[in-house]
């Protein structure tokens, strides 16, 4: 599926087993086996080009600026870039085979239910200011993470779930209750959700996190924030004392980068032509047409998924014109996912087939459902009362089939993808109108079911809980839902202890979401990099943010 | 200050007599090839705006996914963009919006600031000073500055686009309306309307507008040029009309991440507009030295 020679792919296959430095890597072959974009994610890393070399700083052009460092809020790329390299977590997860191992927990216990976790710290740690990494500032972390502070403007983690406290036992023992079940916690201490931050910054409120404050934003990952320009650019140092990697990594010390610069460069032509041209190491955001660009100049690109909910448009059934179940359906059959991909995408951007990505824990397959009959939402519209007027739209009771769609800057080529969608849906008399909008009013626009009726977006977290974070209306609250069935089924996906039943949960909730006619994944997103040559060992984790340990500059 | 040197340019000031023979010994050759190309321009694209159908059969709305990023070739003139819509055909309608929009543009800059000159002129005094400070201080707004607040506060839109262009506009219109008006109402024919009994409002309507306003009108030209340049900044920026319309700023702010590989996407697009307005420009140019010639 990839464009890369297999040959360079098998090669690239190895290089990520040392340079994300997995032993249990060998196995995600066949884990990863139809992914095109985990080929992608392989391909390029040589890094049976020779020992790694120590030294250098390497330029990386990033698409947008960062929000904040708050991890709990790490879905956003930019952000989440900083804190995978900034942090540590307790827990490691293979980003291919996605099992767990030690980081900064030495080993843990989890109670059968699910409702009480004890980890072990390993000695020795400190944070950048000096600080030790014990037992009560991991407890200060979640307490922070999963209960929320509303007074500092802590918002509770959408990664933890059903938290109620947390009980130091010894300077390196901390133990963590719920109030139900919690099976998604332990992969929630491996995400950039929880990053481990010192004591000092946690004390602080959500705007000590923000874009101005980076190098105050203390954690005890291989860099530290030394320079911030606001907007423009922050540099990444590395830690001479760091010597805490996973225990399942080969590199141990410090990382072989002297610094990492994080350059913000929105203009996409820019970025392309800075790779192509040698003026930068890497860049993320690589778009869909301009792949073969970075191939042709025998570049590096990198396609790693984000393994979560797919790529989508999310129906505001709260909408009058979407409470029409027949409505929904219809949009949904109306909708020609394969075409934008073919359009648009490249093979590194699989056409969806369920509500998450063949790559997701708990996948179900609903290709079938989701079939694009351009026939059947003509039929539906028929029945539902809305007639074709003379201008193509379909009508009903003097209203039109008008619906407004939100184009989201940070997925890839929104704005491509909803002008097709658009024009597809016309073939069926709805109209699709695409939000323009300045940044304020969009902000209030994509809350309110009236202005905004496609919401278009994604979410990346290796863990079932992924699909609770994107559709629960105490989250991310994609549908803008009132629909406590929906919320019902998951809260479960949250709370089954049961592995078998938890996934279950998952699958009644997928299949929920596409009876209802709430979702229209349109492709699994990858997060797309181009790397010089000499660059090695780049790698990323499990939702494809960069991580820059293990990255050396062959030259 | 491009306007501020267009306008004194159009000023009828004493200084342009020892000029005036040389303009008249070039026009008696006739209308230049430039002009006849400008005009030439203009009524193409005032065609394209009132009858697209006449020169493009394809979409410019829905476009053959199949066909996407193709480039300039006899079934596309223009080649297609990223969803395969049809570009030339983009470009045509599109210069509806650019059209009307450098009209009410340049109708708002017109109405509202002929309207303030013609008070501060004709009434003078301390309503006169006022007002002008008020001129003076919109004229130190940087242009683009103040055509974004007014979006901002008006909300996006091609209509709403123009409007914020023509705001900025009106300190311009408003000063050389007042200039022309204070020239007109110490002239000696308005004098005699005052000595015959004329009325204040009946001399203002009757001798004083119409005598001042020929300069302002030939503003008006100039500025048509620049306000469909302004709009398409602002689409550009985003703040103009919303996709999928192919308004013209917006085809070039689309196309300029692939400036790299489909080349066409922002250069056609680009020439269209910078002919549109260097001919509205050259046009304008013509008709000031005619005015000048004739004076």
């Amino acid at each position: 599926m990839s464009r890369t020679p297999s040959g360079r792919r098998l090669a690239g296959l190895t290089a990520v087993v040392s340079a994300t430095a997995l032993l249990a890597a060998c196995g995600s072959g066949g884990d990863a086996g139809g992914s095109g974009t985990s080929d992608g994610s392989a391909s390029g890393t040589e890094a049976a080009a020779g020992e790694p070399i120590e030294g250098g700083e390497l330029l990386y052009l990033e698409y947008q600026p960062y929000t904040t460092l708050y991890p709990p809020q790490s879905g956003f790329y930019p952000n989440g870039a900083l804190i995978a390299n900034i942090t540590d977590r307790l827990v490691y997860q293979d980003p291919e085979t996605l099992e767990f191992s030690p980081w900064i927990a030495t080993d843990w216990t989890v109670n059968a239910d699910a409702t009480e976790y004890t980890f072990n710290l390993r000695d020795g740690v400190t944070f950048s200011d000096g600080s030790p990494l014990d037992a009560e500032v991991v407890a200060k972390n979640f307490d922070a993470y999963g209960l929320g502070d509303a007074e500092a403007g802590f918002p509770v983690s959408e990664q933890i779930n059903n938290y109620v406290s947390s009980e130091v036992v010894d300077a390196d023992t901390v133990t963590f209750r719920f109030s139900a079940p919690s099976p998604g916690f332990l992969q929630a201490t491996s995400a950039n959700g929880a990053g481990l931050l010192s004591s000092d910054t946690l004390d602080g409120d959500l705007d000590a996190y923000a874009p101005g404050n980076g190098t105050g934003v203390v954690g005890s990952g291989p860099f530290v924030i030394a320079e911030e320009t606001v907007g423009t650019e922050i540099l990444l140092e590395a830690r001479d004392d760091y010597d805490w990697a996973p225990a399942e990594s080969e590199h141990q010390g410090r990382a072989y980068l002297d610094g990492v610069r994080f350059s913000v460069t929105p203009e996409d032509s820019v970025r392309i032509g800075a790779l192509t041209s040698g003026q930068t190491d890497v860049i993320r955001y690589v778009q869909a047409y301009d792949e073969a660009q970075v191939e042709q100049a025998g570049l590096q690109l990198f396609a790693p998924q984000t393994q979560g909910v797919n790529n989508s448009l999310s129906l505001r059934f709260t909408n009058g014109i979407l409470a029409d179940i027949d409505v929904r359906k219809a949009i949904v059959a109306g909708v020609n996912a394969q075409e934008v991909v073919d359009t648009v995408f490249t093979p590194n951007y699989p056409v969806a087939t369920g509500i998450l990505s063949h790559t997701a824990l708990g996948y179900v397959d609903h290709e079938a459902e989701l079939a694009y009959d351009p026939d059947e939402a003509n039929r539906l519209l028929d029945e539902a009362g809305w007639t074709l007027g003379s201008d193509g739209i379909r009508e009903k009771d003097g209203q039109k089939l008008t619906l407004v769609a939100s184009e989201a800057k940070p997925q890839p080529l929104s704005r491509d993808t909803l002008t097709l969608v658009a024009q597809q849906l016309k073939a069926i008399g709805v109209d699709l109108q695409i939000l323009a909008a300045d940044s304020g009013t969009y902000a209030e626009a994509i809350k309110d079911p009236d202005q905004v009726q496609l919401y278009h977006s994604m979410v990346g977290r290796t863990d079932l809980d992924v699909i609770k974070s994107q559709y629960a209306s105490t989250n991310r609250d994609a549908n803008l839902s009132d629909d406590a069935e929906l919320d019902r089924l998951l809260g479960l996906v949250a709370s089954t202890a049961d592995p078998a039943a938890r996934l279950q949960a998952s699958a009644d909730a997928q299949q929920y979401l596409v009876d209802q006619a709430y979702v229209i994944p349109l492709f699994e997103e990858p997060q797309v990099y181009g790397a010089q040559d000499y660059v090695q060992g780049f790698g990323w984790d499990t939702v494809a943010r960069p991580v820059f340990y293990n990255t050396w500059l062959a030259q | 200050m491009t306007l501020e040197l267009q306008r004194t340019a159009l000023l009828p000031a004493d200084g342009a007599a020892p000029q005036a023979p040389a303009p008249r010994r070039r026009r008696r050759r006739g209308p230049r090839v430039t002009v006849l190309l400008a005009v030439a321009v203009l009524v193409l694209v005032v065609a394209w705006a009132v009858l697209p159908q006449l020169f493009t059969s394809h979409d410019p709305l829905a476009g053959v996914p199949a066909d996407a990023l193709q480039g300039p070739s006899a079934a596309h003139w223009f080649g297609t963009d990223p969803t395969g819509r049809d570009l030339f055909s983009r470009v045509v309608h599109g210069a509806r919006y650019s059209l009307t929009g450098g009209v009410v543009a340049v109708a708002v800059g017109l109405v509202a600031g002929t309207a303030i000159g013609v008070i501060a002129g004709s009434i003078g005094t301390i309503v006169d000073e006022i007002l002008m400070r008020v001129v003076d201080v919109l004229l130190s707004i940087p242009g683009l500055l103040l055509s974004l607040s007014v979006i901002i506060l008006l909300g996006f839109g091609t209509t709403n686009a123009a409007i914020a262009v023509g705001v900025t506009s009106v300190a311009a219109f408003a000063r050389l309306s007042r200039s022309e008006v204070v020239r007109v109402r110490r002239s000696d024919y308005v004098e005699a309307a005052f000595g015959s009994g004329g009325r204040w409002g009946s001399v203002l309507l009757r001798h004083v507008l119409p005598n001042s306003l020929t300069p302002v009108l030939a503003l008006a030209a100039l500025q048509f040029g620049t306000a469909i340049l302004a709009i398409s900044t602002l689409g550009f920026l985003g703040y103009g009309a919303p996709p999928p319309t192919p308004e013209w700023g917006l085809l070039i702010s689309e196309g300029r991440s692939h400036l790299a590989t489909s080349w066409w996407l922002t250069t056609l697009p680009g020439v269209v507009v910078v002919l549109v307005v260097l001919s509205a420009n050259r046009l304008s140019g013509a008709i000031s030295q005619a005015r000048t010639a004739r004076s």
